[in-house]
């Protein structure tokens, strides 16, 4: 075997609160096609991330031909020749194609810019990923697909060694996904490198050489891709003993309905998505990331619309026009995103608390700092949040204890059901258990619960029963017994094997 | 607990730009210098002696500054609910015009030069101060609704607005000065005690305390931060956005009418020239009194005391004798530096936080 062309040697990184990966090490052989896959959060992005530049890792060695190197910029990177495809689309909305594509390095002549030199370039570069698109188009006017081709060709037409695909065709059509294929194939046989991050097993199958399994930040094995099959590789990425730190599950008798979703559809988003939630149940929502989860939740809440479809709560039509209307007939929505949607950063931790319900803390039209404070400190001690005291500002605490604080939010409003989406990401262990038995305690006492997660051992672990969504519809409902990892991931993957 | 709460005022910006009001006076009275001032008789209102007195420690000087910050002041704490909802308005000085000269031109009718000359003082002044803090209202709460309906940003809509309102001003005035409104209007505002304009300062004082107790013990007030902290996560717990935008934008408004009513009683006139620029010092007392740009952070109080700190950097160039053409010059470096301290404190203050 020749020389690695890339090497990982004991890659670690940690986010506030998480370990995105651990001790990881492993090679790249030259001009091969490599896999990347695990679960969502096993830390395959943070890996690709790290060798373009845009984090560092904590700890261990990157080789590249057998140099060390440490890239502090994506510019960097770039120089050495390891280019980029983000799953995030990554460009200027508002410049042309052209503009874009030439960004890190214009062509100019006599210090002025050249344009003539800059549209051939581009169209060039089009021309490689059959994006057939004037260059002078503005970026923003493109579809997903056509803006995560343009990006392809970015990375493609530089002098690249190795091209790092993050999730590259997570908002492609089955047309350009071919496109990419043959691109991708075609570039191989040039003795391009490639890094292919992805959870879609269909196209590692066909496209990879070899695939490298990680899970929780760990590295698990790699395996030549023609010797192996999706089923060795889902119970690779899936193959952690499943914890034991989850409350006993106790099966409660059927209940009234609380939430029933009828038909719920979305251009889009999501289509024809029914189901009920009753008292004292926890309804897994499990699916791959772009799935439409959150998508549906939102629009369970009012902050989206939908076209089609009714909701009911306890029996009667539901008019949800907006997130107070929601709040007012008993809905929480704990959001995906902490910092940006679940919590105001710039406040305190008691302001938090009492955010949404405000209106029922006045006296005399005045607010009534007294038990404004009292609620607080309530949940300070019924979820037991470690911070200094509630007059904190919640910018300051723990990812695990702002995340309580954001649940306290509609344990105060005495929500009846409570949507969760991700109630435990970026979240450190300890709070982790305790947000799980949290969860488990709210349903026993007669709450409804939706949970959506990433985290297949959560979802089968807390919930009664698990909806899968895919590609925005149903593609089966899972009873608690029959319920395992594999199962839930072909149905998520929407593989029938 | 109350000794954390006296504790955590100390701590707080209020104190920091107190001590810069504290340490700015104490320079002018060190370095003003003195001045003759002509003792007259009370009864007579001859000059009966010359008194050597301080330059800037007097009170007809301190009634100066106090007079002449008082408008900014009003303004400053409606603009900093604004600013602190993530707002902006340009067009306060506009409006704060357009409420003056709509007051002035109420009172014209009704005063002893218009056709009902017999009117009483009694309920014709309370009448006016009335149109001219719905004038004020309702120019701040159409900025409101255009921003929040047409989704257009603040900037923009009141850019635009500051040259309507001000037309407006322009067209119905037909650029003449209104006067000739009852003098008991007049006679109350520049009413002294002890030298000290009395109604210019209590006003500022009222509207202060209301802005505090609206900013902190109101619902609606909280909300304000929220919103400026957040707009997304004030959505997604339930609060409406958009209400809370109009409801600051018409308070806003409404600080301009207050400020537009001292306006007609100190000058006794209004014109469409009245009040022109005065947005910039506006948002520059909200800003030094600790308003941040960014939404979220700010107070009443902190409001006021920016309002006075601007004036007192006017008065002191002309106590020190410093050239009037570096005014303006000093003025705004001034403001620039107060902020960067700002943010230095803060970014200390966090450092410090995360140290424990």
């Amino acid at each position: 075997m020749t020389a690695p062309i890339l090497q990982f040697r004991g890659i670690t990184k940690h986010f506030p609160g998480v370990t995105a990966l651990a001790d990881v090490s492993f090679d790249i052989a030259p001009g091969e096609c490599h896999a990347i896959v695990g679960e969502n959060g096993a830390g395959k992005s943070t890996l690709g991330k790290i060798v373009s530049g845009i984090h560092r890792a904590d700890g261990g060695r990157i080789l590249l031909r057998g140099r060390e190197v440490a890239f502090r910029t994506p510019r960097e990177a770039t120089d050495a020749g390891v280019k980029v495809v983000h799953q995030e689309l990554a460009f200027c909305p508002n410049l042309s194609v052209a503009e874009n594509l030439c960004l890190g390095d214009m062509p100019r002549s006599r210090g002025r810019l050249c344009w003539r030199a800059m549209g051939e370039r581009a169209r060039k570069m089009l021309g490689q990923v059959g994006l057939d698109v004037d260059p002078w188009t503005v970026m923003g006017s493109l579809s997903t697909g056509q803006e995560q081709l343009a990006q392809i060709a970015a990375a493609v037409g530089g002098e690249a060694d190795i091209i790092i695909m993050d999730e590259p065709t997570s908002s492609l059509s089955q047309a350009e996904a071919e496109k990419l294929f043959t691109l991708i194939e075609a570039l191989n046989r040039d003795g391009i490198t490639i890094l292919y991050v992805s959870h879609r097993l269909e196209e590692i199958m066909r496209l990879t050489e070899r695939v490298t399994v990680l899970r929780d930040g760990q590295y698990v094995e790699t395996l030549v891709t023609s010797q192996t099959t999706t089923d060795e590789i889902v119970r690779l990425m899936i193959g952690r003993s499943v914890e034991d730190y989850f409350p006993e599950h106790v099966d409660r008798p059927p209940a009234e309905a609380l939430l029933a979703v009828k038909g719920l559809t979305s251009p889009g988003k999501f289509r024809d998505v029914s189901f009920t939630i009753r008292s004292g149940e926890i309804v897994g929502l499990a699916g791959l990331v772009g799935a439409g989860r959150s998508e549906v939740a939102r629009a369970i809440f009012g902050i989206d619309s939908f076209t089609e479809g009714s909701i009911d709560f306890g029996g009667r039509p539901l008019a949800i026009r907006s997130p107070r209307d929601a709040i007012s007939q008993g809905i929480g929505l704990l959001p995906e995103d902490r910092k940006r949607q679940g919590l105001v950063l710039s406040m305190t931790c008691r302001e938090n608390v009492s955010l949404s319900l405000l209106r029922r803390l006045k006296r005399l039209h005045l607010l009534d700092h007294r038990r404004d404070r009292a609620l607080a400190e309530e949940y300070f001690d019924r979820l037991n949040v470690r911070a200094p005291d509630v007059d904190a500002d919640i910018a300051t605490l723990s990812g695990g204890n702002q995340q309580k604080l954001a649940l306290a939010k509609w344990l105060a409003q005495q929500c009846r059901v409570l949507i969760l989406d991700e109630p435990t990401r970026g979240v450190d262990i300890g709070a982790k258990v305790e947000i799980h038995s949290l969860i488990d305690r709210l349903a026993t006492q007669g709450h409804g619960i939706l949970l959506i997660s990433s985290e297949l051992p959560e979802i089968l672990n807390l919930s009664t029963r698990i909806i899968v969504l895919a590609d925005g519809h149903i593609t089966g409902e899972l009873a608690r017994q029959e319920a395992d990892q594999a199962s839930l991931m072909r149905l998520m993957m929407n593989v029938n094997a | 607990m109350r000794q954390s709460r006296i504790l955590s005022f100390f701590r707080a910006k209020e104190a920091g730009l107190v001590a810069v009001i504290l340490v700015l006076g104490l320079l002018l009275t060190v370095f003003g210098g003195t001045v003759q001032r002509k003792v007259r008789d009370p009864k007579t209102g001859a000059v009966v002696s010359m008194v050597e007195t301080n330059k800037f420690l007097q009170r007809q000087n301190l009634d100066i500054i106090f007079k002449h910050s008082s408008w900014t002041a009003i303004m400053a704490v409606g603009a900093t609910a604004l600013i602190i909802s993530g707002g902006i308005d340009l067009s306060i000085g506009s409006i704060y015009c357009l409420a003056a000269v709509t007051g002035a031109m109420f009172l014209r009718w009704l005063g002893p030069e218009g056709p009902y000359p017999s009117a009483s003082a009694a309920w014709v002044v309370p009448l006016g101060i009335i149109v001219t803090l719905l004038m004020g209202s309702l120019c701040g709460l159409a900025n409101g609704l255009m921003i929040v309906g047409l989704r257009v940003h603040p900037f923009i809509v009141t850019l635009g607005t500051m040259s309507v309102f001000r037309g407006i001003a322009f067209v119905t005035t037909r650029a003449q000065a209104i006067t000739d409104y009852p003098p008991e209007f007049g006679h109350f505002f520049r009413h002294t005690v002890f030298d000290f304009t009395l109604v210019p300062i209590v006003m500022v004082l009222l509207v202060a305390a209301a802005g505090s107790v609206f900013l902190r013990h109101t619902v609606t007030g909280r909300y304000v931060y929220a919103v400026g902290g957040s707009e997304t996560a004030s959505l997604f717990s339930g609060i409406s956005v958009g209400r809370i935008r109009v409801a600051v934008f018409t308070i806003a408004g409404l600080a301009g009418g207050i400020a537009a009513i001292i306006c007609l009683g100190i000058y006794g006139s209004a014109d469409s020239s009245t009040g022109r620029s005065y947005e910039l010092d506006v948002i520059a007392a909200a800003v030094v009194g600790g308003a941040s740009l960014s939404g979220g952070r700010g107070s009443a109080i902190g409001a006021v005391l920016g309002a006075l700190v601007i004036q007192l950097i006017s008065n002191g160039i002309l106590i020190l004798g410093i050239d009037q053409n570096y005014t303006e010059i000093i003025k705004g470096a001034v403001i620039i530096l107060a902020v960067v301290l700002d943010q230095l404190g803060a970014s200390l203050n966090r450092r410090r936080l995360l140290k424990t």
